[in-house]
């Protein structure tokens, strides 16, 4: 087994521990009812998040593309990392209680739909933010030293990445809402996202490290790294919206 | 210019990796309890027993169990089998089972039998052409990353005195 598949299978396993843990926690939870077990429940979401975000996908490409070829300080990237895990844990509170309270007769199946349209969405999305930077990077070509406002693409970033409803949060959301503990659901989703964004930020700070580096070297055509950024995120969008359609029934 | 083209090169090897893994990560987690079923000190069949995860068994009873009383029912089972189970052909059953002559042979389940267990969804199926192959080894894996398998060496029983038998789990 190479260092990389040992890795991912290291992580299922951390994963599939932590899932076990958690779902005996709220059980114990809901029958016991003190507020030391809720606590439990709280404190291993957040780990479950940390751990969770650190296995592929959760838009860590996105950011790392985004500061490699972006200019930005480490702040930026830790709002960046939380936004993205805001975006992605609360469109998965939302899309888990109206799915459910809405259309619960049919719910596996119609969460499937849900799924495969909001990645739709989402792709769409990032390959506008990949447009814009690539449009803005041309226009400012020659504007290096000029205050060249970044947060739009951010926030369209943020958006594109984080919309696709994370299916960590919902299982435990879901699990919360069929043993009818809302509110811990709500908490345990907050608290994963927290544990979610601090590995997604920590991926924008390494990225914006390894940008500072390239920037002493090549500071004056950086641009062409930025245009070549925004057409590596056009093509993950693209890559994205593909696999709905092959997965599509 | 030797320097945009590096780190073009850097960008262009990256999204290539990230784009086959980015998208899919464990939802789901199967524990595999294999039990494994020798003559002459050849394998005969194995049994092979999935046990879903809480929170997806959860989701999967309120579709399964019609008539909620707690059980499968025959008709029921017939429903899973025809409607779940046998789609994940397409994905060899989360197996890879290759023999010195060839790479990822095909699993043809028998006996599928769904069951509730403690508030789990637990899979119960056989396999037996296959196994009779010589110097098989077999990997329980969901190449999507979709679902986790989970082998553990306590999760394999042995049903005859051959413990080496393990070794086709990658397990010695």
């Amino acid at each position: 087994m190479d260092l990389y598949a040992q890795f991912i299978d290291t992580l299922v396993q951390y994963q599939f521990e932590i899932n076990r843990y958690i779902t005996s926690s709220i059980r114990t939870a809901k029958t016991e009812g003190n507020l030391y077990n809720s606590a439990i429940v709280i404190g291993i979401a957040f780990l479950y998040g940390l751990i969770h975000a650190a296995g592929p996908g959760h838009g860590k490409a996105l950011i790392s593309f985004y500061f490699s070829t972006n200019k930005s300080d480490y702040t930026g990237a830790l709002k960046l990392g939380y936004l993205i895990s805001i975006v992605h844990a609360l469109s998965a509170i939302v899309s888990t209680f109206v799915i459910f309270f809405i259309i619960s007769t049919m719910f596996r199946q119609n969460f499937n739909d849900y799924s495969n349209l909001s990645i739709k969405i989402s792709s769409a999305l990032i390959i506008l933010v990949g447009l814009y930077i690539i449009i803005s990077s041309y226009i400012s070509r020659f504007k290096r030293d000029e205050d060249i406002p970044k947060n739009k693409s951010k926030y369209a970033l943020a958006i594109g990445a984080g919309i696709v409803p994370c299916p960590g949060v919902m299982t435990i959301v879901l699990f919360c809402i069929m043993l009818k503990q809302y509110v811990l659901g709500i908490l345990a989703a907050i608290s994963m996202s927290i544990g979610m964004g601090l590995t997604i930020s920590v991926v924008g700070i390494l990225s914006i490290m390894l940008n500072k580096k390239a920037n002493s070297f090549i500071n004056q055509k950086a641009y062409i790294l930025e245009i070549l950024g925004g057409l590596l995120i056009i093509l993950l969008g693209a890559f994205l919206f593909y696999s709905t359609i092959i997965t599509s029934p | 210019m030797n320097i945009l083209l590096k780190y073009s090169m850097k960008y262009l090897l990256s999204i290539l990796i990230f784009t086959t893994l980015s998208f899919a990560h464990p939802h789901t987690f199967i524990e595999v309890y294999p039990t494994v079923y020798s003559k002459n000190k050849n394998i005969d069949k194995i049994n092979i027993k999935w046990v879903i995860d809480e929170i997806t068994s959860m989701m999967l009873i309120m579709e399964f169990d019609v008539n909620g009383n707690g059980k499968i029912d025959k008709d029921e089972n017939q429903f899973i089998h025809d409607n779940y189970f046998a789609s994940l052909e397409q994905y060899n059953f989360y197996m890879d089972i290759q023999s010195k002559k060839s790479t990822s042979l095909p699993v043809i389940p028998e006996n599928f039998k769904a069951t509730i267990k403690d508030n789990k969804i637990v899979y119960n199926f056989d396999i037996q052409e296959v196994v009779k192959i010589p110097n098989i080894k077999i990997n329980f894996k969901d190449e999507t990353l979709f679902v986790g398998m989970i082998l553990k060496e306590e999760y394999i029983n042995i049903a005859s005195n051959d413990k080496k038998l393990t070794n086709i789990f990658g397990i010695n």
